[in-house]
């Protein structure tokens, strides 16, 4: 008999029926909420049904091959030269002492503060006729030597530099939290640290690197900046092109598509390599890393090696900047500057506010749900994260494009009221954007303080007569506060730092620092573009360095 | 009253069951202890009667009233349940009197009741402390008066003393159990060690891999337990085996299984049925000696006895009222 009734419990039937019984309003709100975010994937899919422009064969013909070329190039070489310094540096900061070794720990972290195109803008000035390079050589009476850094090669290695920070990062926390028992075993067992480190290390640290390494390839297919600058012809400078110049936004919308593709093969790639990563790092209770000293010999040499990324990546551009600001300070920094900064934080602020608030919101609906499978919904929301800015761009393009005309129809047979666009084109539609984007950054760390919420604490609330949303204001926010905190920060100076999507969808009378930065660059003025790159690092480089101590922890 | 109906609940979609087919009442005022080893459903089924899970399958009634079923569910909110967690899940940034006095709705005269709760828990001069800077006894009892500050239908405990050190927990016990006498409240309490369970309620219910295997009161539990299992949740059995009742000379009925309890065992003393034996080894344990026997037809058997000196050879055996019969 029991048997009969446990099979009835999961027939379609009841299953319905507790469909019907568990779904609340909570559960329609995440469903909302990620439909809004998803709004730009699923325009950009919608609008592929409309078949492609009249260039998409011109692009196919003449400009694919480019592209698809260009972007491997960058992929491959960069992803080689973050590997060779990110794993490097991991390594000996989290193995080895040597003096200085708790400021190489963030300095290394640094480069994350510059936006790549603005390290593009540097090395272009050092390495050009007239430049800090050639007036070094001159002054030390030597020839020069002509480098040409502003092509493909150039770029991957301007990317690799600015970006290894990710790898460098998800590989120390292995080397840090969960190779130490492994470690000692090694040792005990005699074998020497080179091959320890290639024959244990560098295979168990293997997920960890790779899904440092994903990030560092989402940012290369993000970059337009740098590779328009540098003139590689890349996707997103494709996307650029067929939107602004070629005026075809079929074509940038198969452009986008494509992309999008190669970057969730990306992420496919990533989750499958992580497979068994539950089985390796063993949840054994590791000590953290016990550090050698070796000769003062080594450590110096330690010391000289994990400081080229740090030179690369920070100091060179940022005395390279210092040195352009000392030429051009008077004729950048004026009213107009002080109104620019203003209107740049503004926006950074109002959209870290708002994407805070989107993540809190899809991380409590999906609680709230009683459906279990709207945890796994709610993730899906995360996604923007790996979309390049610019494809979010069209994707937020083309719906509010739609939304105005319809908008303007409705006013004016209805009411007879004239309008312009009243979303598109105005500072609506580029914070949407820039939450669609940045939803993961804010959903990241307020998800992982919520955790450490036990679940049995907002559970007696509940039981003691409080509803959620009042759990929520009582118990919930005072509890996760540092985590709703650090979110703010980290959206705010990656809306800060953006550029492709800002220059697509930012109002007309509007600027930011970066799109700033990028302007003076493009005019020629590239030496002007030092005052707002400065301000977008120094704002970037404070939480960078209080960053370190959170993912240390972790 | 408290009246649970063939309640079921899977976390596979059916592959496997954390809670298959419960059913059971509690009398209102009732304690009623739910036994089990851990994965045997306990924490699922308080989680279903609290409503922070929703069942596959069944329905709960309390007072009268359902709670919950296939077609409706009462959010915990508005259940009037008390809940005590193992983990005690204080609100770590409130103080004791702030946090009893969440739950308790504003008509009422706040205040009084405070004082009423705390006085009961005998916590009062520590509400303006908050939990961190109490002990471990401290805070469960600052839980259980959170709980019970509503005025709740029906109080449950999760695992309330599995946190705290073996002398603390029998001091607490029998407090918190007295609390809840006075007071009157139905109880549900989990747990899984049986001496929690025997010694203060009366009822309980044994779970064993989601399934209700036993519901009775604690003597009867432990006279007449309905299997083997429930017998050694309750002290250590021995199975009264074919070639062990033939050593012992005991006829008993071959349609049944039987067993005995350990300490049932009497050594050297004159018994109904008995059996000569040689000690092959004695392990030291403290209170009491663990004797490894070898019977006189060859079969070994493991007993602990109080006697401290016992010779090499010796003379065990056991009445016919003492045999537990399945």
């Amino acid at each position: 008999m029991k048997q009969v009734g446990s099979r009835g419990i999961f027939s379609i039937g009841s299953r319905l029926q507790r469909l019907k019984r568990d779904s609340n309003r909570w559960s329609i709100f995440t469903l909302a909420i990620i439909l809004f975010i998803a709004l730009p994937i699923i325009s950009i899919a919608i609008k592929l049904c409309d078949g492609p422009g009249e260039t998409w064969g011109h692009v196919v013909d003449h400009l694919l091959l480019d592209y698809i070329g260009n972007s491997l190039f960058l992929v491959f070489f960069c992803g080689i030269l973050v590997l060779l310094l990110g794993v490097s540096s991991a390594w000996f900061v989290a193995r080895y002492e040597f003096p200085f070794r708790k400021q190489m720990e963030w300095l290394l972290i640094l480069p994350l503060a510059i936006p790549s195109y603005i390290v593009a803008y540097t090395y272009a000035g050092i390495f050009d006729y007239g430049g800090t390079l050639d007036l070094i050589l001159r002054v030390l009476d030597l020839e020069f030597i002509r480098v040409d850094i502003m092509n493909k090669t150039g770029l991957a290695f301007i990317l690799g530099i600015s970006l290894f920070p990710y790898v460098y990062l998800s590989a120390r926390a292995f080397f840090i939290n969960q190779a130490n028992n492994l470690l000692e075993a090694s040792t005990m067992l005699g074998v020497g640290e080179v091959k320890t480190f290639f024959k244990l290390m560098l295979p168990l640290a293997r997920p960890a690197i790779i899904a440092g390494l994903i990030l560092v390839l989402m940012e290369v297919l993000n970059d337009y900046g740098a590779a328009k600058y540098y003139g590689v012809n890349t996707f997103t400078t494709g996307i650029f092109r067929s939107w602004f110049s070629l005026e075809e936004p079929d074509t940038a919308v198969y452009l986008s598509a494509l992309l999008i593709v190669i970057v969730f093969a990306l992420i496919l790639f990533e989750k499958w390599q992580r497979r068994n990563v539950e089985v390796s790092s063993s949840k054994s209770n590791n000590h953290r890393i016990h550090r050698k000293r070796g000769s003062k010999g080594m450590q110096v040499s330690i010391l000289c090696f994990v400081l080229i990324p740090v030179a690369l990546g920070f100091f060179i551009p940022v005395l390279q900047l210092i040195y352009w600001t000392f030429l051009t300070a008077g004729k950048v920094f004026d009213m107009d500057f002080i109104m620019l900064s203003v209107q740049s934080f503004g926006i950074a602020i109002i959209s870290a506010l708002i994407t805070v608030f989107f993540a809190v919101l899809l991380i409590y609906f999906a609680k709230w749900s009683m459906l279990s499978f709207f945890k796994n919904i709610a993730k899906m929301g995360i996604l923007g994260y790996a979309i390049p800015g610019a494809v979010i761009a069209i994707g937020v393009m083309i719906p509010t494009l739609a939304f105005d005309k319809w908008l303007i129809h409705f006013l004016d047979d209805w009411f007879n009221i004239h309008t312009g666009l009243l979303i598109n084109g105005t500072l609506v539609a580029l914070v949407y954007a820039y939450s669609v984007r940045f939803l993961a950054v804010a959903y990241n760390p307020i998800e992982s303080t919520s955790l450490k919420v036990h679940s049995t604490i907002p559970d007696s609330s509940k039981v003691l007569g409080v509803g959620n949303l009042k759990t929520f204001f009582k118990i919930e926010f005072p509890l996760i506060k540092a985590g709703i905190f650090s979110a703010l920060i980290l959206v705010f100076i990656d809306v800060l730092k953006e550029l492709p999507l800002t220059l697509i969808l930012k109002p007309f009378h509007i600027n930011t620092m970066a799109v700033k930065a990028y302007q003076y660059a493009s005019d020629e003025m590239v030496m002007e573009a030092a005052i707002p790159s400065l301000f977008i690092i120094f704002t970037a480089a404070i939480p960078v360095i209080f960053l370190n101590k959170l993912l240390i922890r972790k | 009253m408290l009246k649970i109906n063939s309640l079921s609940k899977s976390f596979d979609r059916g592959k496997t069951f954390a809670l298959k087919d419960v059913s059971f009442e509690l009398e209102k005022a009732n304690v009623c202890a739910i036994v089990g080893e851990s994965g045997s459903g306990k924490t699922t089924l308080v989680r279903l009667i609290s409503g922070l899970e929703r069942p596959d399958h069944g329905s709960i009634e309390l007072d009268g009233k359902t709670i919950s079923s296939l077609r409706k569910i009462i959010p915990p909110e508005k259940r009037k349940i008390g809940l005590v967690f193992q983990e005690y899940a204080l609100f770590p940034h409130l103080t004791i009197l702030e946090n009893i006095l969440y739950g308790v709705s504003k008509q009422k005269n706040k205040k009084e009741r405070a004082k009423e709760v705390l006085e009961l828990v005998g916590l009062t001069s520590l509400e303006k402390r908050y939990p961190h800077q109490l002990s471990g006894g401290q805070q469960q009892r600052v839980a259980l008066a959170r709980a019970l500050a509503p005025n709740p239908s029906l109080l449950i405990l999760d695992e309330p003393f599995s946190n705290l050190d073996a002398m603390l927990r029998m001091q607490l016990r029998n407090q918190v159990f007295e609390i809840i006498k006075k007071t009157g409240v139905t109880a549900l309490f989990v747990t899984h060690d049986t001496q929690d369970a025997l010694s203060v309620a009366d009822e309980i219910l044994i779970l064993q891999e989601g399934e209700v295997i036993q519901k009775d009161g604690a003597a009867n539990l432990y006279t007449k337990p309905n299997s083997v299992y429930v017998a050694s949740l309750f002290g250590n059995t021995i199975q009264l085996t074919n070639t062990l009742q033939e050593a012992f000379q005991c006829p008993l009925n071959i349609d049944c299984c039987h067993a005995i309890r350990n300490e049932n065992f009497n050594i050297n003393t004159e018994c109904e049925y008995i059996s000569h034996a040689t000690v092959i080894k004695k392990t030291f344990l403290g209170e009491t000696v663990q004797l490894l026997l070898k019977l006189d037809n060859g079969e070994q058997l493991s007993v602990v006895t109080k006697e401290k000196n016992v010779a090499e050879r010796i003379r065990i055996g056991f009445d016919s009222k003492d045999v537990l019969e399945f």
